[in-house]
């Protein structure tokens, strides 16, 4: 056994100890995966669990780095440059993937990729052009 | 600032390029002479082939301190680098079916399931499973 190995097996007895714990911020996960679209809050993610709000909000955000809001943003964000590649228009996008706000996204989305969405569409838009006169 | 390109050491370009192309599944996007045998190469993801690229690089060969530091992390079994993967066993067979070694058979480590394989060109490399 390589010595990297052996700090694994390490790591994952001193800190990964808690099944329970686990299982319930992995179904967190995937409930925001099949679910990102809908409207997803913390009341609704706990009762999932059958667990405080609070405790789950701890328990994502050690185990993933982020909160459960955090990353639904971030599949909302992913998902929905996708679809501006896909050329759906800015509107259809943002409720789409579950936004309910234009302005709201278009900010998150600007602060995610440095670019608003609009203005990312339409640099899609000039690259699928670009690639079809050469 | 964008994160266009990551290297990989290894010490026979041509042999890497087989491995990540014909057994992990990459696609070579560049490819330019530079000096003697040595190429710029690089090989891309086939799901991202806009995403980051992976430079090949020589330095092993032609650097002794990049030699021995590869060789310390491949002695200790640390990964050199981490690929994700959206099914961890099912990548894990195939790849066992193609005669890739393991250092580390999928293993859950909280909310990720892990694995360690040998490049054949001087690394470990991570196989990564979000959970």
């Amino acid at each position: 056994m390589t010595y990297y190995h052996q700090e694994l097996l390490r790591i994952k007895n001193h800190c990964y100890g808690n099944e329970r714990q686990l299982r319930a911020v992995i179904k967190t996960r995937h409930f925001i995966d099949h679910n990102y679209d809908q409207a997803i809050n913390l009341d609704l993610l706990s009762g999932t669990n059958h667990t405080s709000k609070y405790h789950l909000l701890r328990l994502f955000k050690r185990y993933y780095g982020q909160t459960p809001l955090q990353y639904l943003t971030g599949k909302r964000l992913i998902r929905a440059r996708y679809l501006l590649k896909q050329g759906r228009t800015v509107t259809e996008t943002c409720f789409e993937v579950g936004f309910e706000s234009l302005a709201s996204f278009s900010l998150l989305f600007r602060n995610r990729f440095g670019v608003n969405p609009a203005k990312f569409k339409k640099e899609q838009f000039s690259i699928s052009m670009g690639s079809g006169v050469c | 600032m964008k994160i266009k390109i990551v290297s990989i050491p290894v010490q026979n370009q041509e042999k890497a390029l087989k491995f990540y192309t014909e057994v992990l599944g990459f696609v070579k996007k560049v490819d330019i002479p530079v000096s003697g045998e040595n190429r710029w190469l690089t090989v891309v993801s086939r799901e991202e082939p806009d995403g980051p690229e992976i430079l090949l690089e020589p330095a092993p060969i032609h650097f002794e301190p990049a030699q021995a530091y590869q060789q310390a992390l491949f002695d200790a079994g640390i990964p050199c680098r981490q690929f994700s993967v959206d099914d961890l066993e099912e990548e894990y067979e195939r790849l066992q079916a193609l005669g890739v070694e393991f250092s580390v058979k999928p293993t859950e480590m909280g909310t990720v399931k892990i694995a360690v394989l040998n490049d054949t060109c001087g690394n470990h490399i991570q196989l990564v499973q979000m959970l």
